[in-house]
């Protein structure tokens, strides 16, 4: 038999919340929001009610003392999601300040309960129940308690065939409140601040009958309102089918570099699909590298993508790139924002994948991302960054990720996150001197499951880009910094 | 002018009283569901207070008059004063409430609000307030 009750899940209209929610909101589900002042609770609380409500499906919005009704429509109505015209259409606001001034659960009930049988409303919101819970000592003897007014609302609610939404300033962290019990779903709001960066997270600690994203997921209040960066779900690769597993971008492809001779060097280009690192200090070349790998995709037609993390874009991007950016042929997203969470960068990058249809993707510099992303972050970097190159080698697509390597001349090293061995292939960029000039060589260090050169070349950075020369042959120690000629065997007659 | 208009032809300031006696509750009706009873007190006072500089009579002191009391005393104020001091007073009151509203809330959302109010003018039939 199969008559199991089908629960019908809304689409709340806020970007990412459904994915962390576990595909919408059950419908006549009693949840709280809840979170610490500031947090974004009446705002998200607004956003989902103008999201859903109807003419069908209207929607109540009950304010009590927390927030002065004024002063909330005076603030909410500044985001874009707050459609005036629906007020007193589809939406209808009811203040119960008096009734709970007077300290009577049993009023407030039935106050809630008389405008929700008048409007048959399909949505109802409170905001908030912890000023309900304040009132809660003033309660007179043989009154309803707390719980049971919880309680009943919550039964009341859900048999009138309502999506209920009880907003409050309440930590779960504290003593657990009989409330949390009752509800279907739990959202607990949070936004911590450390150093100079503010980070909102939300969590749904609870929903009833679906499967939640676990964790704490960041989001952003913008202008348009709540905006949810579920953390990037990286996929198991069974290895069951080619096809349908995670690098399904693997084929058998080389991507051409854009650099003469450097194709060569990795044994006939980037395999597709490949994630690689160049690696050098300072000014070595490694955006000229990345710029030239962009231009070699733009020129076959794959676009591509640039994630750049630069104070002054514009002026330390080269025109070249400029001019692809600016003719549409490659996508960036340029952020100099320093408390961004590392899903909300793979949130807008596999987006802007998509939407370019990119095969191509350059994020310069992993250096400038760790300083882009808030300091809460930072303590999770590598295993963030593990989540993003395993997310976007699921999508198919080839990266170029740039790191700054200080130059040191006693250990070899390719990042200073340990994140080489998290990528497919590693291009190494170093300078040396010789005759007392400052060059450059760089070499191929790895390239996953494919033969490729082992030579320390030296190269030259030219208005047409990089260019390859000879293996340093004459050379040795070139690695400590300090190279010394090899003695030239005597030529013999 | 709405008060003039819900006042009739040729009003007396009994008969503003009576049309501002009839305007205020509606008022109240409209926007006490939506931002409480005392919310809406404290614009009346502080309008109150703001046309009081042009009209000492409407000066309302006392901090524990609210809503219900609060407008008995405003009519029984405009009842004493000559028309069109009452007319003006009344008028004033009104715009300074709509004005401090929609400096609040935005205008859009004042109207939506108080659009009811306006759309139905009169609910007071013509005789009481009659020559």
């Amino acid at each position: 038999m199969n008559d199991k009750v089908a629960i019908r899940r809304l689409a709340t209209g806020v970007p990412g919340l459904d994915a962390i929610l576990g595909g919408g909101l059950p419908e006549f589900s009693f949840n709280l929001i809840v979170g610490p002042p500031g947090s974004g609770k009446t705002t998200l609380a607004h956003q989902i009610m103008f999201g859903l409500a109807t003419k069908e499906r209207p929607a109540l919005f009950f304010t009590v003392l927390g927030e002065p009704p004024l002063k909330m429509f005076r603030y909410q109505q500044q985001f874009d999601f707050f459609e005036l015209t629906r007020v007193n259409e589809s939406i209808h606001f009811v203040n119960l300040s008096e009734e709970v001034t007077e300290g009577n659960f049993d009023h407030v009930l039935a106050r809630i309960m008389r405008e929700v049988e008048t409007a048959s409303p399909g949505l109802v919101f409170v905001d908030s129940f912890r000023s309900i819970m304040l009132e809660a000592p003033r309660q007179d003897q043989g009154a309803i308690g707390l719980q049971q007014f919880t309680q009943q609302l919550g039964m009341f609610l859900s048999s009138w065939e309502a999506t209920t939404f009880l907003v409050g300033e309440y930590s779960p962290e504290g003593q657990p409140h009989p409330i949390f019990t009752v509800a279907d779903g739990l959202l607990v709001l949070d936004q911590s601040v450390r150093r100079n960066s503010m980070v909102r997270q939300m969590q749904v600690l609870k929903m009833r009958g679906q499967a939640t994203r676990p964790g704490k997921q960041t989001f952003r209040i913008s202008n348009a309102g709540v905006e949810v960066f579920p953390a990037a779900l990286v996929r198991d690769d069974t290895g069951a089918s080619e096809s349908a597993a995670s690098g399904s971008g693997r084929t058998r492809a080389r991507l051409g570099m854009g650099v003469p001779l450097l194709d060569e060097m990795l044994g006939g280009g980037l395999p597709s699909g490949y994630s690689m690192l160049v690696a050098g200090p300072s000014g070595s070349g490694k955006t000229i590298l990345a710029t030239a790998f962009l231009a070699e995709g733009v020129r076959v037609g794959e676009p591509g993508v640039v994630v750049a993390f630069e104070q002054t874009p514009s002026q330390s991007r080269a025109t070249m790139l400029d001019d692809m950016i600016r003719a549409g042929k490659v996508g960036l997203i340029n952020t100099r924002s320093l408390d961004l969470s590392i899903d909300e960068i793979v949130q807008r990058l596999i987006d802007l994948i998509h939407r370019m249809k990119a095969t191509r993707v350059v994020i310069d510099s992993l250096s400038g991302f760790e300083l882009a992303v808030a300091p809460s972050f930072r303590d999770d970097f590598r295993e963030s960054l593990f989540r993003m190159v395993a997310v976007l080698s699921g999508l198919g697509v080839t990266v170029l990720m740039t790191s700054e390597l200080e130059d040191r001349y006693d250990d070899l090293r390719f990042s200073p996150y340990g994140s080489a061995f998290l990528t497919d292939a590693i291009i190494v960029e170093r300078y040396i001197e010789i005759e007392s000039r400052l060059k450059r060589v760089l070499a191929v260090v790895k390239v996953r499951g494919s033969a490729h050169s082992n030579e320390l070349r030296q190269f030259k950075i030219t208005d047409d880009g990089i260019v390859i020369g000879d293996p340093v042959h004459d050379y040795q120690g070139l690695l400590s910094g300090r190279p010394t000629q090899t003695p030239t065997p005597h030529k013999v007659a | 002018m709405l008060l003039a208009r819900r006042a009739g032809k040729t009003p007396d300031a009994k008969a503003i009283a009576a049309a501002a006696a009839d305007i205020w509750p509606q008022v109240m009706a409209q926007l006490a569901p939506v931002i409480g009873v005392r919310g809406v007190n404290v614009l009346l006072r502080r309008a109150l207070h703001l046309t009081s500089a042009a009209f000492p009579w409407l000066q309302i002191t006392g901090d524990q008059e609210g809503g219900a009391a609060l407008l008995q005393t405003l009519t029984t104020r405009l009842a004493g004063q000559g028309v069109s001091s009452a007319t003006e007073a009344s008028r004033e009151l009104l715009e300074t409430f709509t004005e401090l509203l929609t400096t609040l809330i935005g205008e859009a959302l004042t109207e939506r609000l108080l659009g009811p109010v306006w759309a139905h003018p009169s609910t007071v039939p013509q005789q009481e307030t009659g020559t």
